[in-house]
């Protein structure tokens, strides 16, 4: 470290004067330039970290010629909507606009089993609802997303293979009607975070662990059906709150339940069951770009486990998944 | 934007992100690039510094990525980091060999002179590394600033270009966690170890 302090700044003499506040300046004045006074700006909220930032950060330097849309995808978590729209309808003041398209969606990825297939099909959708629902608008004619950088790094250099499609880059269908706006997409994580804390968003916006922008569809391994959702909406929800209320949600760096494709047998009451698997997957990590497995004390482990197989209908057995990235990826698909 | 910038060249390194994270940490701003870059496009961007990241090529290879020479006498202070050390020497009129012995992990690193990059540091210092190559000939006008046990050319000078070359990687950080998980994924050079074959006779 000290190695590359001294090429810096003895060597190279920087200045080491790249900070969020300057960032926040210099981003402002870039979406003013580039935003005309009546022009109208559309951004898609999905309550994760990265676009709830990204929109305080545009709403930030163009006021109400914002309108964010929060799509409902219907392969949100339990209780997602709601909360999204409180924090920033009610306590932001921001226009929100909230469309159900979870039909749609669920219709498109009727039988699709391919992890990509599935992000691409997402990704797809996502820009026609912003569409159908801008031409309500009006005139719209900027789209902003929360692109980050490890997204654009990911999405391909020349030397670095594809890992995985994100839905806000590789996804981007080609007909595509508006110009993007990513005030982001030059920072990593932690600098977004750090960025929504300087903007002033609540805390429980800023910490939330990130959450896929494909959702729950790449949770629920295989064919994504209501059933399977509602099996890991509540699994999920029960993991939250056992780690929330252990007072570990702030040590992970981001925790979810999966629901890969299989079932075994088990036991209960007297009776045999043949039923899904949960698996919990806890990981620690500062960026995204490597991650360790949480080390869970064991009594959380076995309230989380009594909770979801007692209160999860179709669940019979719940594993941890104890990898980690590399060799695996955080998310399983 | 007039944020003063530092461009990474990405070779295909498995650490390549972590440059970055570790650059923008002390208030740096750095965006990554691919290796082909032109070097009107640097000229363009006018970055106070380079750094070439690892790869996992060997830079005899046919298909090995190469950096535009040009870039080397824009007067731009350049850091090769592992394949970006080996690249440098080698189309700086150096060589380059591999050795059966990979060197992998924790290694202690013996400096010779103090000065630049170094400057400031203890002798001896523990460093990441993770190489099957090394730069056996240095360039004219180039002298060795430190060595391992294994490998007698572990970084490299040329304070009148500014040009660097490290064999080891100063963007890894040595705590317990990220030792676990880079451990945990030596398996595969262990393996490489025993099947490789030496290139040079």
């Amino acid at each position: 470290m000290s190695i590359l302090r001294n090429f810096l700044f003895d060597v190279s003499g920087l200045k080491g004067d790249w900070t969020m506040k300057s960032f926040i300046g210099e981003s402002i004045r870039q979406i003013r330039d580039m935003v005309n006074n009546d022009e109208q700006v559309v951004c898609g909220l999905s309550g994760g970290v990265d676009s709830s930032v990204a929109a305080a950060l545009v709403h930030r330097a163009i006021g109400d010629r914002l309108t964010c849309i929060f799509v409902d995808h219907g392969l949100l978590r339990q209780d997602e909507a709601k909360q999204v729209m409180e924090t920033f309808a009610d306590t932001l003041n921001m226009r929100v606009i909230k469309v159900d398209a979870s039909e749609n969606f669920l219709g498109k990825l009727a039988n699709v089993t391919d992890p990509e297939e599935k992000r691409k099909i997402i990704g797809d959708e996502f820009i026609r609802t912003f569409e159908r629902e801008a031409a309500k608008l009006g005139q719209v004619d900027y789209l902003v997303q929360g692109t980050v950088y490890p997204d654009v790094i990911e999405s391909g250099t020349a030397a670095a293979a594809v890992i995985k499609s994100h839905h806000n880059v590789g996804g981007l269908p080609k007909d595509m009607k508006f110009k993007l706006i990513e005030p982001l997409r030059q920072l990593f994580k932690d600098e977004v975070r750090k960025v929504g804390e300087e903007l002033g968003l609540p805390q429980k916006v800023v910490w939330r662990h990130p959450f896929p922008g494909p959702g729950l569809a790449i949770r629920v391994l295989g064919e994504v059906t209501e059933e399977k959702l509602s099996i890991l909406r509540l699994a999920d929800a029960i993991i939250i709150d056992e780690i929330k209320k252990a007072g570990l949600y702030g040590d992970i760096w981001q925790a979810f339940a999966v629901l890969p494709d299989i079932r075994s047998v088990g036991v209960m009451g007297d009776n045999r069951t043949y039923a899904y698997t949960i698996v919990l997957r806890a990981v620690t990590g500062y960026d995204g770009m490597t991650a360790d497995w949480f080390r869970f004390p064991h009594d959380i482990l076995a309230n989380i486990s009594n909770r979801v197989v007692n209160e999860v209908a179709h669940v019979n057995r719940i594993v941890y998944d104890i990898t980690s990235k590399p060799p695996s990826t955080i998310e399983w698909e | 934007m007039n944020q003063q910038l530092v461009l990474i060249l990405d070779f295909g390194g498995q650490y390549t992100q972590l440059i970055a994270r570790r650059v923008r940490e002390v208030n740096v701003y750095c965006e990554i690039l691919p290796f082909n870059v032109t070097c009107e496009e640097v000229k363009a961007l006018n970055p106070k510094a380079v750094i070439l990241s690892g790869g996992a090529a060997s830079i005899y290879d046919e298909k090995a990525p190469k950096l535009n020479k040009d870039i080397y006498d824009l007067g731009i202070p350049v850091l090769g980091i592992c394949y970006g050390m080996q690249l440098m020497a080698g189309q700086l009129g150096g060589e380059v060999s591999s050795s059966c012995v990979r060197e992998y992990g924790s290694t202690r690193l013996l400096v010779k002179n103090d000065q630049d990059i170094f400057s400031g540091l203890s002798d001896e210092l523990m460093v990441w590394m993770s190489h099957g190559d090394h730069v056996t000939k240095i360039p004219d006008g180039f002298f060795v600033t430190a060595s391992t046990g294994n490998t007698k050319i572990a970084a490299i000078a040329n304070n009148e270009r500014k040009l660097y070359g490290v064999q080891f990687h100063p963007e890894v950080v040595h705590t317990p966690e990220l030792l676990r998980i880079m451990n945990a994924n030596c398996t595969e050079c262990n393996f490489i170890r025993k099947w490789c074959i030496p290139r040079t006779v």
